[in-house]
């Protein structure tokens, strides 16, 4: 019975540390392979604390959830310039180091011999010293990781980690904090695996490296790949039955050594059977997470009606002055001054490579200029960055769309609405209930918008499922949810039939009348003709005319420069 | 002065041993962009294959090499075939292969442990001369780890120049997409790499078991440093490779001089991830992507 109590024991750690490893690799997309590390730093800072310095429960408990999220920011750095396979390799990497520290600083960690008589827990004076005494409090601790862990995965700061996790630059340009976001969902990651780790030094009273290694960092992995990245329960289910299944092992009676290795073949077998035939795992991660209730009608507003609140027109709101960028040798952009004008529409024209979306990236702060000014209604906002910027109300298209593929359609508007509390962490945990209003008015917002570009009646499904043409307008909905004053569409119209054409334009033109400043950078010159108030001929980096289209398209000169 | 000397020898000896790893992983990673983690118990795989022929079975060692060669090409090609290819052809990620890659890994590694047990084993009966050059000596293994190098590298890199299959080999590096479009079959390429890269590795997998013996679980390092040496040089650069390869070697060697022993497995690791930190397009700057 005893050994029944302690397989649940157990399950309900690895259920803590399968858990806060998916919020990182299943909703953030941080495929950062050192979860084995922090749950070694929650157990050696438990046993450090207890031992030698003997205090008691809760203090080790907290200063172990404490010092692993900050070693957890420190790991967010390099995840903050580099991603996918180098971010995995990179991590295990870090995690040998961490290790190897470990190890080699006998001191304070007792080396290769750890730790012994870590103080068990006690309540009401009684030892929890047994599996059955220990369960409920590892029952407790499970349950409340859980909660956490849902409640931030489900918040609209969750939301925002799954567009970063599906497109990085999609989600600044509608105005996420990269960087924030990134420590945040590692500090709760590793500081939640510090509490898997504190209750297993209490647990054993002991601690010692080899139960920290990359096989166990690989062993979660597998729990939260079986169960299904982005799905918490699936965490849950992948940590009980890789916890429990192997143990059928015991009854074979293999050398124990043996066992051991067999035990690491399974879940080896069952990562790469999971990844080959079943990517998604046993449960897959909800598409339209937590937002279903938005789907019924009384959410909806027709037409767009308060959506764009009217911008007094013919002011002067985005420019950039002697903009000047180069990559390598090549200078993309030189000496570019561009100027634009509120409830106006102009054009960016210009043959391949003239430096249009180069252009687009110096004035929403995606690159830097290396010379050159841009000001928002005469404020400087170049130094600041790209998100920033589409908080002071100059957002971009991109393109190649760069649409969160695996969220709902409604959900890729949502996240784009400016100014969430929900976004910052302590909104979501101390300001409940203020979030959830927000939540409700935002859907109601983010489903007006839908319904301004006609796509309110698939807001159910997920981004990837549309047509490219719906798609084209699911990127217009995102860029208008921004609320940005500014927007800059890049080829907004490329490779549409003339019927979705005709449904766009009068979407742009109803922009403009609004007041929005609109840029759009086009080859077709038809549409341009019919859209544009007013051209900007790009080549070689520069600004070659500025006109109406009708003057700049009778040039003969820019005629050939543009069909060169 | 002399200690100087031992330890630039040794570091030379060392990096022969890591500029081979890397050129076989660096092969494999540069053409199909895959992070074949299981290399690491692969070669593993191939020294305990050249140990039982070696050992046991008592064949000539150039055999030995030769059969630990064919089995790391066969097992090579397996991985490609039935668990990265077909991942890749549902569209899954580079990512969702190294993941896989990572379960691979752990299964032959302790499939290994299991067969062969836990402990090294070295080649009965073998005995390696030992050479002076003044007060620097190295061994007869030694030399063949340096003489390999000299002699892999610049066939490899004929092959890759000249022969038909080497410059498809050298297209798909350059643009994937576009050597497929020129008619270059990429699934037989990666096959080709994957059997080639896992081939080398049982060169120096046979002769850092003649020199330090087989366990199961050397793997990780190797795959680990010619990783890093992959990197460190710039990928999809064959000079790249052998120069972090050496360049790691170096390293680690000359760094014994003021750091204690027992981190010296850590250095390769600090260097990766300042490397690939502070110049993800590596040192030499060889990458293309």
């Amino acid at each position: 019975m005893d050994y029944v109590l302690h397989i649940l024991v157990m399950v309900c750690l690895y259920s803590i540390l399968a858990t806060s490893f998916n919020l990182l690799i299943g909703f953030a997309g941080l495929f950062a392979l050192s979860q084995a590390a922090f749950y070694a730093f929650g157990a050696y800072a438990t046993a450090i604390l207890s031992v030698k310095l003997g205090l008691a429960f809760p203090l080790p408990l907290t200063a172990a959830i404490l010092f692993t999220a900050a070693v957890g920011i420190l790991v967010a750095l390099p995840a903050i310039r580099i991603s996918g396979d180098y971010l995995v390799i990179v991590t295990l990497a870090l995690q040998v180091i961490a290790l190897a520290v470990i190890v080699n600083w006998h001191g304070l960690t007792g080396g290769p011999d750890g730790i012994r008589g870590v103080a068990p827990l006690h309540f009401l004076g009684l030892p929890l010293d047994t599996p059955r005494r220990f369960l409920p409090v590892a029952a407790l601790a499970a349950a409340a990781g859980f909660l956490i862990a849902w409640r931030l995965a489900h918040s609209p700061f969750g939301r925002a980690l799954r567009a970063m996790r599906e497109n990085e630059a999609g989600a600044e340009a509608v105005g996420k904090n990269l960087l924030y976001m990134k420590v945040v969902v590692f500090a709760f990651s590793a500081g939640l695996a510090a509490v898997a780790g504190s209750l297993y030094a209490h647990y054993f009273t002991y601690v010692g490296a080899d139960g920290f290694t990359i096989e166990q960092t690989i062993y979660i992995l597998a729990m939260v790949i079986l169960g299904g990245t982005g799905n918490l329960w699936g965490s849950v289910a992948g940590a009980a039955i890789l916890v429990v299944l192997p143990d059928a092992l015991q009854f074979i009676h293999l050398p124990v050594e043996i066992a051991d290795k067999s035990r690491l073949v399974i879940y080896g077998v069952l990562l790469m059977a999971v990844l080959r035939f079943r990517p998604q795992g046993l449960l897959a991660a909800a598409a339209a997470g937590g937002t279903r209730g938005a789907l019924t009608p009384l959410a909806v507003t027709q037409g767009g009606a308060g959506l764009l609140d009217p911008i007094a027109p013919g002011e002067a709101t985005l420019s950039g002055a002697k903009l000047a960028r180069a990559f390598g040798g090549i200078r993309a952009v030189a000496d570019l001054s561009i100027a634009l004008t509120s409830g106006r529409i102009t054009g960016l024209i210009g043959p391949n490579g003239a430096g249009k979306t180069t252009a687009f990236n110096l004035l929403t702060g995606f690159l830097a200029p290396d010379e050159g000014e841009v000001t928002l209604r005469g404020r400087p906002i170049n130094g600041l960055k790209a998100h920033r910027i589409v908080g002071a109300g100059v957002a971009r298209s991109f393109q190649d769309l760069r649409l969160f593929a695996r969220m709902s359609v409604l959900e890729n508007v949502l996240v784009a609405l400016p100014r969430q509390s929900g976004d910052r962490i302590g909104q979501v945990f101390f300001r409940p209930f203020r979030v959830a209003r927000e939540e409700r008015a935002n859907i109601a917002r983010a489903m007006s918008v839908l319904a301004f570009v006609h796509l309110d009646g698939k807001a159910g499904e997920t981004a990837d499922s549309l047509s490219y043409a719906e798609e084209k307008l699911l990127s217009i909905a995102r860029l208008l949810a921004t609320g940005a004053e500014v927007l800059l569409f890049d080829e907004p119209l490329s490779g549409l039939d003339p019927t979705t054409l005709t449904e766009i334009l009068p979407i742009l033109r109803e922009l403009a009348r609004s007041g929005r400043t609109v840029c759009i950078i086009e080859h077709n010159l038809d549409v341009i003709k019919e859209l544009c108030d007013e051209v900007c001929f790009l080549d070689e980096g520069r600004i070659l005319a500025i006109g109406t289209p009708e003057r700049l398209m009778t040039d003969p000169e820019l005629a050939t420069r543009y069909f060169k | 002065m002399s200690l100087f000397l031992q330890l630039f020898v040794n570091g030379l000896i060392g990096g022969a041993h890591y500029a081979l790893l890397a050129v076989g992983f660096g092969l494999i990673f540069a053409t199909t962009r895959i992070v074949h983690f299981a290399y690491g118990p692969i070669y593993t795989i191939a020294a305990y294959v050249a140990w039982v022929t070696a050992g046991p079975l008592h064949w000539p060692l150039p055999l030995a090499m030769l059969a630990a060669a064919m089995v790391a090409a066969l097992l090579g090609v397996f991985s490609y075939q039935f668990l990265y290819r077909p991942i890749e052809e549902r569209q899954g990620s580079t990512l969702v292969v190294l993941i896989a890659s990572l379960g691979l890994f752990i299964v032959l590694e302790n499939l290994t442990g299991i067969v062969f047990g836990t402990g090294g084993q070295t080649v009965a009966g073998f005995e390696g001369g030992i050479h002076f050059i003044g007060p620097v000596f190295f061994t007869t293994v030694n030399v063949w780890q340096i003489v390999s190098v000299l002699i892999l590298v610049p066939v490899l890199a004929v092959f890759l120049r000249r022969a038909r299959p080497g410059k498809a080999i050298l297209a798909m590096t350059d643009n994937a997409e576009m050597a497929r479009i020129v008619g270059i079959d990429t699934v037989k390429v990666s096959m080709l790499v994957f059997a080639l890269g896992s081939a080398i590795s049982a060169v120096p997998a046979t002769l850092i078991l003649l020199r330090d013996g087989a366990n199961p679980s050397m793997g990780f390092l190797a795959v680990f440093i010619a990783f890093v040496a992959v990197v460190v040089g710039g990928i999809g650069s064959l000079r790249g490779a052998v120069a972090g390869g050496f360049a790691l070697g170096m390293i680690e060697s000359l760094g014994l001089w003021q750091i204690p022993t027992e981190w010296q497995n850590s250095i390769s690791f600090v260097v990766l991830f300042l490397v690939v930190l502070l110049r993800p397009q590596g040192l030499f700057g060889a990458a293309r992507r």
